[in-house]
């Protein structure tokens, strides 16, 4: 074996211009792959990073009704089914070890009606529990105007994104209320047309469902936020207080579940079907003397755009919500975590599923895979072309080498040493040169990294998997590097081997 | 003994359309340690034979054995292995392997032979260097030497292995007369202590005084055998 490496080594250095060649494009190649793949781990992990903590969290319970796992971007897809048994889910969430905590959110499709007339702008709308909100995400979002939305009181967050559509859309602006239209806060596409714009403290929503009839609600809007990293993407989720949100879609309420309910109406309720007659008998059970408290109570508190004081305290986990989302203990692998969660759902019969943050986000989710995919496409396509180029050029080394190989095979050599022998000349310019460009590689996505280049721009966002850029290499990473090196060598040499081993002492002798 | 045996071997080759009779019907024996040159001119089927008894081309028609082994049916491993084993080879044009020194050059065939220490192959190549007389040239490529001392590595390349056999074509056709000399001395003395078998191709009448048999090709076919 080293007399093979000592002749590979000594012919590289003797053909060094051909050398050289193969060895540039293997280095180009190398380095594109690493730095590609640097690139891509650090958007993937930047993007698990940001929507993870700031959007939807590790994983989500749904509805085993729910038919499809992207609830949150499921374009002109099916409501998200509600989920109505949330306390006993809590309850069961509080005996699972390795959740760390959880937020029960209403999302689903709603259309914004422009009150002027003409067509209503769609949007995905999260229904929260503001306090819990930000317990779960902390500092997720930038607040650009007003403040966020406080106790019980109705109203809506318009993130930044979504404002800019309705100003573009209907000429419409949106501002908190009780506030003075921060100007400064506006970009300029929008400052521009300012004068042509309405500007508007309330928005009035009306919710998507296939099941329940939907209402029409107005909701005061309480803060302009802008989402910390990937505002282009969630830009378009307003955030609603929770009952306004449930009131919009037609869902049971909070507020509802609180209400008294008179000893009558209670008898009248657990009547069965048989005992349907009495109702019809001389001695009605009901008797309307006044309005029912419970009406009252609904009618006064569900008034969306009433002010908190107008809200008696409810518990907002009692009604109905669409998803909890759960942050799963650092360190868990997910799909066998939430592989563990739908065994013990299951177990507990709770009519839930868990699903991770990747399915429950579609092709955002995906991005990062998707990217990769085409990177690893683009970059196996330039070692396509090396491989062509390096096949060539061996071939012909192969064949200017006749006299050397046939010689070679008179004295005794087998037709396995000459494989070898261009085996390992390949092998090591790959080694060497391939080697150089994923190791220049790991350096530039090191350089890269240390930059902490930051961005406020959306796409970049995108790009970056949030507002940094930063690269990462995984070992994975450059074993795949690694690896496609060594399939590019190996294809590379197949042609180039076949020619040398056909190479006969006879050609040797011929050539003289 | 006879350790060469040819019988009724034709060796035909396409050229185009047409087909050059190289060989046409050649019956040859060689005994062992003979030192026979193989005579000629240009085009008469000398080389032809000579690389159809060294097993580097296979013959039309007729049969070709070495030390009784019939070599049309062998297959190629082992047809490599008898040239390994039994057969040393030197070229008319010295074919060295470029990127290897004189002394790694001597020791290629035994690196491949697997079968001596790496100390008994450096001591086997060093002691043939110095009998041809090449060892201050030790550490030097082909590319730097002339070519008489090419050839010298060649001889010494060609006969470290111990073969049975060594087959020259034209050993001196492209050296100098003096060193042309030097180069069949050399071959003679190997042949008288080692009993190895020569077999030169040549149409260089000086070296008939080396050999011990002469055999003249005319046409492809035997023209003439003669004791020297």
């Amino acid at each position: 074996m080293s007399l093979i490496i000592k002749i590979a080594w000594r012919n590289i250095m003797r053909h060094r211009g051909k050398s050289l060649i193969i060895g540039a494009i293997l280095f180009i190649g190398a380095l594109l792959m690493t730095v590609g793949n640097g690139v891509i781990s650090g958007m993937d992990a930047g993007l698990q990073k940001n929507i993870v903590e700031g959007f939807c969290g590790d994983a989500l319970l749904v509805s085993d009704k729910q038919e499809s796992d992207n609830v949150f971007l499921e374009f002109m897809g099916k409501a998200v089914a509600p989920i109505t048994d949330y306390p006993m889910i809590d309850s069961a969430l509080k005996t699972i070890p390795y959740i760390k905590k959880w937020l029960p959110m209403g999302k689903n499709f709603a259309m914004a009606l422009n009150e002027d007339g003409g067509l209503a702008k769609g949007a995905f709308v999260l229904g929260v529990d503001m306090q819990h909100y930000r317990k779960f995400f902390g500092d997720n979002l930038k607040l650009v105007e007003g403040g966020y939305l406080e106790g019980n009181e109705p109203g809506v967050l318009v993130p930044t994104g979504w404002r800019k559509l309705f100003g573009d859309y209907y000429d419409i602006l949106f501002s908190p209320e009780g506030t003075k239209l921060d100007t400064t806060a506006l970009g300029s596409g929008i400052t521009s047309r300012l004068s042509e714009l309405t500007v508007k403290h309330s928005a009035v929503f009306m919710g998507v469902n296939n099941e329940n009839t939907t209402t029409d609600v107005r909701v005061p809007v309480r803060g302009i936020v802008k989402y910390r990293s990937l505002n282009h993407i969630w830009g378009s989720f307003p955030i609603m207080d929770i009952e306004s949100y449930r009131q919009c879609l037609g869902y049971f309420s909070a507020l509802a579940t609180s209400a008294p309910v008179k000893k009558e109406d209670l008898d009248l309720l657990s009547k069965s079907d048989d005992s349907l007659d009495n109702l019809f008998s001389e001695n009605d059970m009901i008797v309307a003397q006044k309005p029912a408290a419970a009406a009252a109570a609904l009618t006064k508190g569900s008034l969306a755009g009433s002010r908190t004081a107008e809200r008696p305290n409810i518990d907002p986990d009692a009604g109905t919500w669409n998803l909890v989302l759960l942050r799963i203990q650092d360190g868990k692998n997910l799909n066998k975590t939430v592989q563990d969660l739908n065994r013990r759902l299951a177990e507990k019969k709770l009519p839930v599923r868990a699903i991770t943050w990747k399915k429950a986000t579609g092709f955002i989710g995906s991005m990062a895979a998707l990217i990769k995919t085409s990177l690893f496409v683009f970059v196996m396509f330039l070692f396509f072309v090396a491989i062509i180029i390096i096949v060539n050029t061996l071939s012909m080394a192969a064949i200017e080498r006749t006299s050397e190989i046939g010689m070679m095979r008179a004295v005794g050599a087998r037709k396995g040493f000459i494989r070898l022998m261009f085996l390992g000349e390949t092998a090591a310019l790959s080694a060497i040169f391939g080697g150089a460009g994923i190791a220049a590689g790991i350096i530039i996505v090191n350089i890269l990294a240390a930059f902490n280049l930051t961005t406020d721009n959306d796409m970049l966002q995108l790009l970056y998997g949030g507002d940094t850029f930063r690269p990462i290499l995984s070992v994975i990473d450059v074993a795949l590097a690694v690896g496609q090196l060594v399939v590019v060598t190996l294809i590379a040499v197949v042609y180039p081997i076949r020619v040398a081993s056909g190479i006969t002492p006879l050609d040797a002798v011929s050539r003289e | 003994m006879n350790i060469i045996e040819i019988k009724g071997v034709i060796k035909n080759y396409a050229l185009g359309t047409t087909t050059v009779h190289a060989l046409r019907g050649i019956d040859l024996t060689i005994e062992e340690g003979d030192l026979m040159t193989i005579m000629g001119p240009s085009g008469s089927g000398k080389t032809t034979l000579l690389n159809i008894i060294g097993c580097i081309d296979k013959a039309t028609a007729g049969t070709v054995s070495v030390h009784g082994d019939e070599v049309s049916s062998l297959s190629d491993r082992q047809i490599t292995d008898l040239r390994l084993n039994r057969i040393g080879f030197i070229f008319q044009t010295f074919n060295l392997i470029p990127v290897l020194n004189t002394l790694e050059n001597v020791e290629f065939p035994l690196l491949l032979k697997k079968k001596d220490s790496r100390a008994e192959i450096r001591s086997k190549a060093e002691k043939l260097i110095d009998e041809v007389g090449i060892t201050e040239f030790i550490k030097h490529r082909p590319s730097e030497l002339s070519g008489g001392q090419r050839q010298r590595v060649a001889i010494a390349r060609a006969l470290v292995t111990n073969p049975d056999i060594v087959l020259a074509d034209e050993p001196t056709a492209n050296l100098d007369s003096v060193t042309g000399a030097q180069i069949l001395d050399l071959m003679k003395e190997m042949n008288a202590r080692e009993q190895t078998t020569f077999i030169f191709s040549t149409h260089d009448a000086n070296v008939l005084k080396y050999a011990k048999t002469m055999v003249k090709i005319k046409d492809g076919i035997v023209a003439e055998k003669s004791a020297l």
